[in-house]
């Protein structure tokens, strides 16, 4: 008996020595995200390279280099070595990216991701990691109770949500919703219609097109105009957005029913190929490169004269993305760990942005300023103009 | 009926530009099958190089069209001649081996189009006096698609007058029907065969030219090009100029009338419209004007 109890004893104690040296390891291998007092942080910056959302990537890290460029190279005082990876277009090359910052580089805390179906599919890899991401675009609708996630760009049906209350109230008569068919799509029509419909607005229909399949619009553009609605609300973006413009133009729809639209369709690039198509064109969005104040009077003529176009809300939010990194390293001092850092990401306060302030609410999205943008023509082409604030949302 | 024909009037006439676009990327595919049982993976890809050269050779002007046009033709020919050749040592192996050898030509020439010109769709404005829109019974419709209906109906009036009427078109009708006695009459078949492929590719690529204003190129494109050329060689019937010209004009206005009226239904009215064509006439609405 005595013999026995003394067996278990030394079994518990040997089974406690090898749990205590196991987390000790455990501590050790994750030595990687603790960077001490002194030495270089690094950041992942997660951004397209290749596919299809190349041209936002390439806003993110501009913006992102920006920043670094004007902290001398450092955030929250220390150097910084940013670590690049290429989300490229699927859920599966974003993974793959994202598993080598984290388990191969071993970064402190990651930035970007440009697709919603990416984040999607690393929100585990985050949270279970207890690595902070500082997402600078993606952010859909479903994504909620995370603890490592934050964003500094919006939730996915902010923008329609902006707008709804706003065209009820200001156009008279029936309006009519049309998206293209993928979640972000439906997001922004649910976003819209939420606010709309309770500030008594009323809908002529709303349809979905095929996505991405749709490159002709004549036959939803000729059922628009028949339903005799006096406002459109659309969703589209990247090359659907150009095509889209141009036909709304073309089959006259532009003379006759007022174009409100989610930011994205006029953000970027895709303006410059629309041209003329897309003036008049009123969108919803949390920033517009012309937007009066001094925080951004500085960002869009630094980024102007950098790399020689106007800043889009993708550049802005990656740049706001750096800040926010930046003065969370401060807050988080000489204890500098990927734990430490998120605590003082929850802790920033309001941040100083080129949008105004804002500040993060408890689902780490931004609580901010939207506002209503027109295209109009300017000397230099066209541009996005901010007309009036839409209020705050977040 | 008054409103209705009001309502759809537009749609039925873009039906028609729709229409003819696809014919003149239709009736290479379906002659090429037809005729010398290659089946061309890489059609798509055609139109593609088209609609490129469009994009960097148009400057709004006429002239600009024109030598957009010239070349690529040239384009299309030395592409459909290269096809060709390379399809030619597969011709006893089946359509298996030619898909895969078309299909990994596309994949290969989309890569490099895309490092070349980007990721972003290109839109490739028309000439100047083209641009705009002209009003029909009240509706705005964009002048280049009215003038395109009229370049593209005049090219299909053109070949099909060249296939049906004259006697290099009998020749080849007379190759597609019976190859071997062709042969026996002391014709060589490959010069009509490679003929033929290098004309249809052309066609092809001259469509993606004009048709680059509508249809602009980027990324994906030569898919859905291909995928729509298809389902129009399906359901016109296979090595009939007739026939690609009838599936051509119905997939039309399946894309453009049929979305219009049933919008909820559009993502399936494509293949909707080929099944049901199958269903009634399995040899492709050729059949209905032409007794085989």
């Amino acid at each position: 008996m005595a013999l026995r109890i003394g067996s278990g004893a030394r079994v518990a104690t040997a089974a406690a020595s090898a749990a205590l040296l196991l987390a000790a390891c455990g501590e050790g291998s994750l030595g990687g995200d603790e960077a001490g007092a002194s030495g270089p942080v690094k950041i992942g910056l997660l951004v397209p390279q290749s596919g299809v959302y190349t041209a936002l990537g390439d806003d993110m890290r501009n913006a992102y280099e920006l920043y670094l460029e004007q902290n001398d190279g450092q955030l929250g005082g220390r150097e910084v070595e940013t670590i690049l990876a290429d989300e490229g277009e699927t859920a599966e090359s974003g993974r793959a990216a994202a598993q080598k910052l984290v388990q191969q580089d071993q970064v402190l805390a990651v930035t970007g991701v440009v697709s919603s179906t990416t984040i999607n599919g690393i929100v585990d890899l985050f949270e279970d990691g207890g690595i902070p991401l500082v997402g600078s675009n993606a952010s859909p609708t479903t994504l909620t109770d995370v603890e490592y996630i934050w964003r500094t760009s919006y939730v996915n049906d902010e923008p329609g949500k902006a707008l709804g209350a706003y065209v009820a109230e200001n156009v008279d008569g029936p309006v009519y919703l049309l998206a293209a068919d993928y979640q972000a799509g439906i997001d922004e029509i649910e976003g819209f219609k939420e606010t709309f419909l309770e500030a008594g607005g009323e809908v002529a229909d709303e349809v979905y097109t095929p996505f991405p399949t749709t490159t002709n619009f004549q036959p939803f553009l000729a059922n628009l105009e028949r339903s005799g609605a006096e406002a459109v609300f659309t969703f589209y973006a990247g090359g659907a957005a150009v095509d889209f413009v141009k036909q709304y133009q073309q089959f006259g729809l532009s003379d006759s029913v007022t174009h409100y639209s989610a930011g994205f369709l006029t953000e970027g690039g895709v303006l410059d190929a629309q041209g003329a198509a897309a003036e008049g064109t009123f969108t919803s969005m949390n920033y517009s490169a012309d937007l009066d104040n001094d925080v951004n009077a500085e960002f869009a003529q630094a980024y102007e004269d950098e790399y020689g176009m106007p800043p889009t809300t993708y550049a802005m939010a990656s740049y706001d993305a750096a800040q926010v990194l930046d003065q969370a390293i401060e807050a988080a001092g000489d204890d500098l760990t990927s734990e430490t850092l998120n605590e003082a990401i929850g802790e920033v306060g309001e941040i100083d942005s080129p949008r105004g302030t804002w500040q993060f609410n408890e689902q780490g999205t931004p609580v901010q300023m939207w506002y209503l943008r027109e295209v109009r023509a300017m000397d230099d082409g066209f541009a996005n103009v901010v007309i009036e604030e839409l209020g705050e949302l977040g | 009926m008054l409103s209705w024909l009001d309502g759809n009037l537009v749609s039925m006439i873009d039906g028609v530009a729709y229409g003819l676009l696809l014919f003149t990327l239709a009736v290479g595919l379906s002659l090429v099958f037809g005729m010398m049982d290659v089946l061309n993976l890489a059609h798509g890809t055609l139109y593609l190089l088209g609609a490129y050269v469009a994009f960097a050779l148009s400057d709004g002007s006429w002239l600009g069209l024109l030598v957009a046009i010239v070349v690529g033709a040239l384009v299309g020919v030395a592409g459909g001649g290269l096809l060709a050749a390379l399809t030619q040592p597969l011709a006893s192996r089946g359509h298996l081996d030619q898909a895969l050898l078309t299909l990994g030509i596309a994949f290969i020439t989309a890569e490099v189009l895309a490092s070349f010109f980007g990721s972003e769709v290109l839109p490739t404005a028309p000439p100047e006096g083209l641009r705009g829109s002209t009003s029909i019974v009240g509706h705005s419709y964009p002048t280049y698609r009215l003038a395109f209906i009229g370049i593209a109906g005049g090219l299909a009036i053109l070949v099909y007058v060249m296939f049906e009427r004259s006697s290099l078109g009998a020749l080849v009708r007379a190759t597609v029907a019976d190859r071997e006695m062709v042969r026996a009459m002391g014709i060589d078949t490959r010069q009509v065969l490679f003929g033929v492929f290098a004309f249809g590719a052309a066609l092809a690529t001259i469509g993606g030219v004009l048709g680059a204003p509508i249809l602009a190129p980027g990324p994906g494109i030569d898919e859905t090009v291909l995928v729509l050329s298809l389902v129009v060689v399906v359901v016109g019937g296979l090595g009939s100029v007739p026939g690609a010209l009838l599936g051509a004009l119905l997939i039309g206005q399946v894309q453009t009338l049929g979305v219009a009226v049933l919008p909820t239904y559009s993502p399936f009215l494509l293949f909707g419209a080929m099944l049901l064509v199958l269903a009634w006439r399995p040899q492709g609405l050729v059949s209905l004007v032409q007794r085989a």
